[in-house]
């Protein structure tokens, strides 16, 4: 396997991209150690660099990147930021990314085809990281401002969800 | 009409065990949580307004009774609530607690652990139908500590962007694979040594196997999904052939 890169964070704020500086181990990573580093704020700033953060402009971007999101597709807010920010790889030496979706690699390898995506256990764990400590890497937010945009962004997106419904009313049981 | 809690001056409200959870003590003893939104209540229930004991002081330096107000909380509505009288050990749900919340349904059972995580937690409320999504979604624009998610619980990667890292996981999502569902959720968004609540009803999960081989079944999933049951307990009186199982996410579980 090869090693990861880079990971991408979905945050409601934005996407961030992260440089892995540390790799994990496959074979330890459910030791008690490695989950505890994880757990650790200045242990686990050590494992990765945050290369670049694309906030979102506004509550309707952030909508349509989120149900971009959802459905596995690679929104052109994302694409412009992995392609600003990976180094061009080339079919010898690709870049790995790890993301947390399967269906949204298909998408990025779409559009970057020297981009490989990694969806493996140890991605899922710097991913549950990013997650934890997002809002104390992400320098330029604010406390809370992670709360707010969750909060706002699942209103909007549920919302939406609900009016766009085929099944309006639901089935009765007749 | 007022029922019989409406004696006034006679309720005391005495905390409970559990942290955010309160016992108001009247003609019969109730289970409640302090409202978030002072002056209404959710779904019909019932409000006890009572003097706060630490009441404050006017500008003239005159105490002021300041009221406090709870609401009811039936736990034949409410498998947590049912967990709670049953006799629970620990819960994971407290002030400043974040919830993650499967099954949320039309956010009745919701809003009372809102009460109790107070305005410093956070309840993601995921639920899958439309119809009781309407209604959680307007319960949420009065309590802003909800975060309505119209989503399937069964494919967590669609609402990732919308969750945090939570502490507490409880699920109610009476699906037969929904010891899958809760580990699902968990390894995306459950802090390592988080809580985990599920409540089963056996007639969902199978029909035709007794109540009790079911929970067991049930349990061993749980197990395989690193979760560390600790507790378990069943919801009679208040619900038949359920029951409520605790337990520990354990990341580093091998």
């Amino acid at each position: 396997m090869s090693a990861v890169d880079y990971i991408l964070q979905e945050a409601p704020v934005g996407y961030g991209l992260y440089e892995v500086v540390q790799q994990p181990d496959t074979i330890g990573n459910r030791l008690k150690e490695v989950q505890e580093a994880a757990n650790d704020l200045a242990k686990f700033g050590k494992m990765v660099k945050l290369v670049s953060f694309a906030p979102f402009q506004g509550a309707a971007q952030a909508l349509e990147n989120a149900n971009d999101i959802s459905e596995g597709i690679a929104n052109a807010h994302l694409l412009s930021l992995l392609e600003l920010n990976l180094p061009k790889g080339s079919k010898k030496k690709k870049v790995v990314l790890g993301i947390a979706d399967k269906n949204l690699a298909g998408s990025i390898k779409a559009a970057f085809p020297a981009i490989d995506c990694e969806t493996n256990e140890v991605v899922q764990d710097l991913l549950r990281g990013l997650r934890l400590h997002g809002n104390k890497l992400l320098k330029q937010l604010q406390p809370g401002d992670m709360d707010r945009a969750q909060l706002g962004l699942g209103h909007a997106y549920s919302r939406a969800k609900v009016k766009f419904s085929v099944q309006k009313n639901d089935n009765h049981i007749i | 009409a007022r029922g019989g809690a409406r004696g006034g001056a006679k309720v005391i409200v005495e905390k409970h065990r559990h942290e955010g959870v309160f016992i108001a003590r009247a003609k019969e003893d109730m289970l409640v949580t302090r409202n978030l939104t002072p002056g209404e209540s959710v779904y019909g229930e019932k409000r006890i307004a009572v003097d706060s004991p630490a009441s404050g002081t006017d500008e003239n330096g005159q105490p002021v009774a300041t009221k406090i107000e709870y609401r009811v909380w039936n736990p034949f509505r409410s498998k947590i609530a049912a967990g709670i009288l049953g006799g629970l050990d620990n819960i994971y749900i407290k002030p400043g607690a974040k919830v993650l919340y499967l099954g949320a349904a039309s956010g009745t059972s919701v809003s009372h652990v809102a009460d109790i995580v107070g305005p410093t937690g956070n309840v993601y409320a995921v639920e899958f139908s439309h119809r009781s999504g309407r209604d959680l979604i307007n319960m949420a624009k009065k309590r802003t500590n909800v975060i309505p998610i119209i989503e399937d619980a069964r494919h967590p990667m669609k609402y990732r962007m919308l969750v945090g890292m939570v502490d507490v996981v409880f699920a109610d999502v009476a699906q037969p694979d929904q010891a899958r569902i809760v580990g699902l959720n968990c390894h995306l968004f459950l802090k390592d040594q988080g809580g985990v609540l599920v409540s089963i009803k056996a007639n969902c999960i199978d029909s035709t196997a007794p109540a009790e081989a079911v929970f067991v079944s049930e349990v061993k999933k749980m197990r395989e999904e690193r979760i560390k049951p600790s507790e378990q307990l069943t919801l009679e009186p208040f619900e038949r052939d359920h029951c409520i199982v605790v337990g520990k996410y354990l990341r580093s579980q091998s």
